[in-house]
């Protein structure tokens, strides 16, 4: 019932800004698919598989969200890295260290390296919010796909924008799930993909259970997160996402 | 008695072209002994000059005006507020010849689509750097930085090249303001330069001082003043603490402290002071090689002679005037050895070197200690007149054994001697 809502919300925006507000609704769109990704809150339990040429490993993790912008994440599995631990807040990201129990702020210069030695970068995970204001977007392709419309949304960087991609590629499915995100560089060349696969049901709401980043450029790179647990919309307090409650041990029970 | 007696030259000279290959050979280990020494010399100097020259030019100028803790932090938070006004007004207590740059230099990160790469990010404002650092030289490829251009970055060739960019691609920097917040702003490459250091290239990118101070929203801040004397013997002590003095009475009670180039680069003020002495050593090294060549030669030429020594003792020459005999000739050597080595590294030096050496076969080698791709060899007169100083002197010392072994000769003895 809500999806038919949804999309005959999405129907009426297209036909009430038919030529030139088409940006208005892409932005929307893709508004709507990050918050439908993120949900106003949210309790995960994931595998992060990261996949390379001579090795590959898989961590378990334990997560919470709330808002854009605020995050918790734990490492469960394996035991050698039980307990680190990231919080992001706003645009700030700590790292926690069980071994040094220390917190460390992680500097400017950081949040554009990878994130637990995977193909997300911090940066992935602290700013993703950035591609809202710095991009301006347009539906480029609408087609059927098992009885879903799904939009294709060409959002194109701003010129001022500090961003370091030329475009992004966004499919999105008429009940705001986002089933790709491509990266372009300046030259409009492919540089990183995410996929989302394998669309299952977590608490009430259809989520893809496989996501996959890859690197374009180098063959038999990805990381991959896999869902467990899922669960949207909980009753999380504020206090949850502190430095204190990073350092605490308790949430790896 | 005169020393230089007409008899005694005469027949120390004819003496020496009796045997003219051995004269020769010897002559030509002294020859080449000197050119080494004199040509290494002047090797070593342009080296040295070329690293100070680099060094300087390397954005530290001669004088650099700094907050004290920004050598040990090099942060935003040690920053020189209104550094316009200082700059002025120091510019009043140099000559009209000095050129003052005042640079906001912190560390930041380049982000393309593919790469992030620390670097250190200099605001810059373009017009001061001409003759003053080798961002002020002609650029490598593209168009300069235009004063009002607010998103114009330029880049060393090595780094554009390592991370597969052009001109004219926009790239992201990253660096801290004053609260520790990271602040990111695009940027489009305009140019690109070339340095004598691959190093240099990789590290440097430069924006305009007014850009990367709206960026992290410290107007009017720099990090550096840099003074730069157009005296080319400015890296010769004196001047340069002259003028510091006076400086540093100026900024007294600012908070910020000038320094001078030796402060700045210990290194290779401590390794201007070692030259000499490395070069002396250098200079008796070779000699010993060649001094023993010397003695030996001249040993021979008294053996040989041994039976007119023992005429000569039995005319009634005394043994000291035997000494000066071999004295003399051992100087006529080492005069003719001399001057044909000076001619010989003069136009070594002059006119195949002119145009300098270059390492580039070693370049990454060397570069490692600052040493510029290309040497200009300098002559130095005190480096001269030491080379001349070592042979004649340490030669002369050498001599006087084979003097010595004949002088000691009786006419019995050489007439025993077959």
């Amino acid at each position: 019932m809500r999806r038919i809502a949804v999309a005959s919300f999405v129907v009426f925006l297209m036909l009430s800004s038919k030529s030139q507000a088409a940006d208005g609704e892409a932005l929307v769109l893709v508004q709507k698919a990050f918050d439908y990704w993120r949900g106003l809150s949210s309790y995960s339990e994931f595998s992060m598989t990261i996949h390379r040429p001579d090795f590959e490993r898989t961590m378990i993790l334990r997560g919470w969200t709330k808002g854009r912008s605020d995050g918790l994440f734990y490492v469960l599995q394996p035991p050698k890295d039980m307990g680190n631990g990231s919080l992001k807040k706003g645009r700030q990201m700590w790292s926690y260290n069980p071994k040094i129990n220390r917190a460390i702020k992680l500097p400017p210069s950081m949040m554009s390296q990878s994130w637990m030695g995977s193909d997300f970068s911090n940066d992935d995970l602290a700013k993703s919010d950035s591609i809202l204001d710095d991009y301006d977007h347009a539906v480029v392709e609408r087609e059927m796909v098992d009885g879903h419309q799904v939009f294709t949304v060409e959002s194109i960087a701003k010129e001022d924008a500090p961003v370091v991609w030329g475009k992004q590629i966004l499919r999105v499915r008429d009940d705001f799930i986002l089933l790709s995100e491509q990266f372009f560089d300046e030259d409009m060349e492919l540089v990183k993909e995410m996929t989302a696969e394998d669309l299952v049901e977590f608490s009430g709401r259809i989520f893809p259970k496989i996501w996959t980043m890859r690197r374009v450029d180098e063959r038999d790179r990805f990381t991959r997160l896999e869902y467990h647990i899922l669960e949207f919309d909980i009753d999380i307090e504020d206090r949850l996402f502190t430095l204190a409650s990073l350092k605490s041990k308790k949430r790896l029970q | 008695m005169r020393f230089f007696d007409l008899l005694s030259v005469q027949i120390s000279w004819r003496n020496l072209w009796r045997n003219p290959r051995r004269t020769t050979i010897i002559l030509t280990a002294i020859v080449v002994g000197i050119i080494s020494m004199i040509v290494l010399s002047a090797f070593g100097r342009g080296m040295m000059e070329g690293m100070v020259k680099n060094s300087i030019d390397n954005l530290v100028g001669h004088i650099k005006i700094q907050n004290p803790q920004y050598r040990i932090d090099p942060a935003i938070d040690n920053r020189i507020d209104q550094a316009e006004k200082i700059a002025a007004q120091i510019g009043e207590l140099l000559p009209d010849d000095v050129q003052l740059a005042t640079r906001l230099r912190l560390d930041g990160v380049l982000s393309t689509s593919r790469e992030h790469t620390g670097v250190m990010i200099v605001g810059i404002d373009p017009a001061a750097e001409k003759g003053v650092s080798f961002i002020g030289r002609p650029l490598y490829q593209g168009t300069p930085l235009q004063p009002e251009d607010a998103r114009g970055l330029l880049i060393g060739q090595g780094l554009l090249e390592r991370l597969g960019l052009e001109i004219g691609k926009k790239v992201v920097v990253l660096s801290q303001d004053a609260s520790g917040e990271g602040r990111s702003k695009a940027f489009r490459i305009r140019g690109s330069y070339r340095a004598e250091m691959r190093d240099t290239e990789k590290r440097y990118i430069f924006i305009n001082l007014k850009s990367f101070q709206d960026m992290l929203a410290a107007p009017g801040s720099a990090t550096e003043i840099s003074i730069s004397l157009r005296n080319a013997n400015a890296y010769q002590t004196g001047t340069v603490e002259d003028y510091v003095d006076r400086i540093n009475e100026r900024l007294d009670g600012l908070g910020l402290e000038a320094t001078g180039w030796r402060q700045l680069l210990p290194a290779i003020a401590a390794y201007i002071d070692m030259f000499d002495v490395y070069m002396l050593i250098w200079f008796v090294v070779v000699f010993v090689a060649m001094g023993f060549g010397l003695a030996n030669t001249v040993l021979m030429a008294v053996y040989e002679r041994m039976r007119e020594f023992g005429l000569q003792r039995a005319l009634g020459l005394r043994s000291s005037g035997i000494i000066k005999n071999v004295m003399i000739e051992v100087l006529f050597l080492l005069l003719i050895g001399m001057a044909l080595a000076d001619l010989c590294s003069f136009f070594l030096v002059k006119v195949v070197f002119r145009s300098g050496i270059d390492l580039g076969s070693f370049g990454a080698g060397i570069e490692m200690w600052g040493i510029s791709r290309i040497v200009y060899p300098v002559l130095s007169l005190s480096d001269i007149v030491m080379a001349n100083g070592v042979v004649v002197l340490l030669g002369l010392l050498v001599g006087l054994y084979p003097a010595l072994h004949a002088a000691r000769f009786t006419p019995i003895e050489t007439m025993r001697h077959l």
